[in-house]
């Protein structure tokens, strides 16, 4: 069975949160090392973050971001490649990503033919 | 290039060099600066390959980032009149990546510009850490078992001063920092301490803050102005004290008592440099508190077995240094090594003998050495009430149970613990 490819987008609570020291960097980098190594053969693509600003472009006109009508901002995406839902649940429970508080990750399988 | 440490150790270096370029009144946009280029690390390098000159990265993205933010504040005509470089200057857009022994001597200037007595030295050791050694307040409180708020008020007393009073770090001259080094000797010797005389469990934490005082020992003595006597003996006795460190506790991270301690544990190699400073250190005709500190560690070190430790030589030293740096805890150590070297009766003499400040009445230390002394020499009754104070003022878990090991033969009742 071939695997199927997900994406993750990545929300955040808006909010300055505490910023992380350059000690609890050193960690952080260390355990995206290891995630990173760990499960290469899933991580297609790691992404990239989004800019703080953007542009909401409808049919009846156009609105400038920030989004603050929203409490959490899309902060980044990566995409997975996983034989199933559960399996790349997984990689993202293992993830640092996710150990920041008011950090969510949404995982949607990219549906192509 | 190893990155373990690059993170910590280059904050403190591109925090000094910033700095230095535009003036200690800035440190903070400084080290928001320096925040947020090491931010935007953490996330390039996770995803590529690290830049093969990591600090000269960091040192770009931090300028240019240090630039944006005068220029959002509308303090970039300030600071260019300051600098004096014009706007078009390309230099000034595109700095010249930093030599990295100019890089440290801005660290060293901004080390002896903290230290200086006009800031409280806990403020000066909290400014050290948080700034120049890249730790959070948040992990400096949890390190010097503060409250944040009170880590807070320290740093902000420091940065203050140092903003109020703003000195350009290249006025300092040689014979200044010569002035300044005993300060800057003292507030190293405190992170150490803090690192090597708490009683946090975690050793991983404690072990980061004697090696950051090592490091940073080891830059003043390969400047133009510290490679003193007194720099050898203070580098000499963080060696000997780390050498023995991992050896205070058993494989499950229980507190040995130091008659216990596994003495093919301690690092021959933290010995062999310590011995090796500690030899550089005895020229002229100066006794600092650090040669006599660190030839008590070196006979500790030396000694075959605890029974075997020549306790003469430490009882004399520990008279030496009361008489150097006073201090009530010296005395005390002093009244242990007499009751090994002359009996438990000759231990306690000295110990009657001190007059005892109320820190050191209110701490285990004081209670734990006297009972276990009452004991030894046959009041029982007493020995055990005093055990029992002074497992009450123990700071945490793993020194109860420690005191529990030395002082349960005083027949300690079982609820106490």
């Amino acid at each position: 069975m071939s695997n199927k490819t997900y994406m993750c987008i990545l929300r955040s609570e808006s909010g300055d949160c505490e910023k992380p020291s350059p000690s609890e960097m050193e960690l952080m980098y260390a355990k995206y090392q290891k995630w990173q190594e760990e499960f290469s053969g899933n991580i297609v693509d790691i992404g990239n973050k989004l800019g703080g600003s953007g542009r909401v472009v409808r049919r009846d006109g156009v609105q400038d971001g920030p989004f603050i009508e929203l409490k959490e901002i899309i902060g980044g995406y990566m995409t997975l490649s996983a034989a199933t839902l559960d399996d790349a649940t997984v990689v993202i429970q293992a993830s640092p990503m996710i150990a920041s508080p008011g950090v969510s990750v949404e995982i949607r399988e990219i549906c192509s033919h | 290039m190893h990155v373990e440490h690059v993170f910590r150790h280059e904050y403190g270096l591109l925090v000094a060099t910033l700095s230095r370029r535009v003036g200690m009144q800035h440190v903070d946009i400084v080290e928001d600066a320096v925040q947020h280029a090491m931010m935007q690390a953490l996330e390039f390098w996770c995803r590529d390959d690290i830049p093969e000159n990591p600090s000269a990265w960091l040192h770009q993205v931090a300028y240019r980032q240090l630039l944006s933010a005068f220029r959002i504040t509308k303090r970039r005509n300030a600071l260019l009149a300051e600098c004096s470089v014009t706007d078009d200057n390309e230099s000034f857009e595109q700095p010249a990546v930093p030599l990295p022994g100019e890089m440290s001597d801005s660290l060293l200037r901004m080390l002896f510009v903290t230290c200086n007595d006009t800031i409280p030295v806990e403020s000066q050791l909290v400014f050290t850490l948080k700034s120049l050694c890249g730790f959070s307040i948040r992990e400096i409180a949890l390190r010097l078992f503060i409250t944040e708020e009170n880590a807070y008020k320290r740093f902000s007393r420091a940065r203050q001063h140092l903003k109020n009073t703003p000195v350009v770090l290249d006025t300092l001259t040689d014979s200044d920092m010569e002035a300044r080094l005993s300060m800057v000797h003292r507030v190293l010797y405190l992170v150490f301490t803090e690192g090597y005389l708490s009683s946090h469990a975690d050793t991983a934490i404690r072990m980061d803050l004697c090696v950051e005082a090592i490091r940073l020992v080891q830059l003043i003595l390969e400047s133009s102005f510290g490679d003193t006597p007194e720099t050898n003996a203070l580098l000499a006795l963080l060696y000997l004290h780390l050498a023995r460190m991992n050896a205070r506790q058993d494989t499950s991270g229980e507190l040995l008592l130091f008659e216990q301690q596994d003495r093919t544990e301690w690092d021959e190699q933290c010995i062999f440099k310590g011995l090796g400073f500690l030899e550089r250190s005895a020229q002229g005709g100066i006794v600092s508190r650090y040669h006599v500190e660190a030839s008590i560690a070196a006979e500790h070190c030396l000694a075959p077995s605890f029974k075997q430790t020549r306790w003469d030589k430490i009882v004399r030293s520990y008279e030496i240094l009361e008489h150097i740096a006073p201090s009530a805890l010296h005395g005390l150590n002093r009244a242990v090594a007499m009751a090994e070297w002359q009996g438990p009766g000759a231990g306690l003499a000295v110990l009657q003998s001190l007059n005892i400040p109320g820190w050191l009445d209110r701490s285990y230390h004081w209670h734990a050495v006297h009972a276990d002394l009452q004991y030894r020499c046959g009041d029982v009754d007493l020995a055990r009430d005093i055990a029992e104070q002074a497992i009450k003022s123990a700071p945490t878990d793993d020194i109860k149970r420690l005191l529990y090991k030395r002082l349960g033969k005083c027949g300690l009742s079982s609820q106490a613990g």
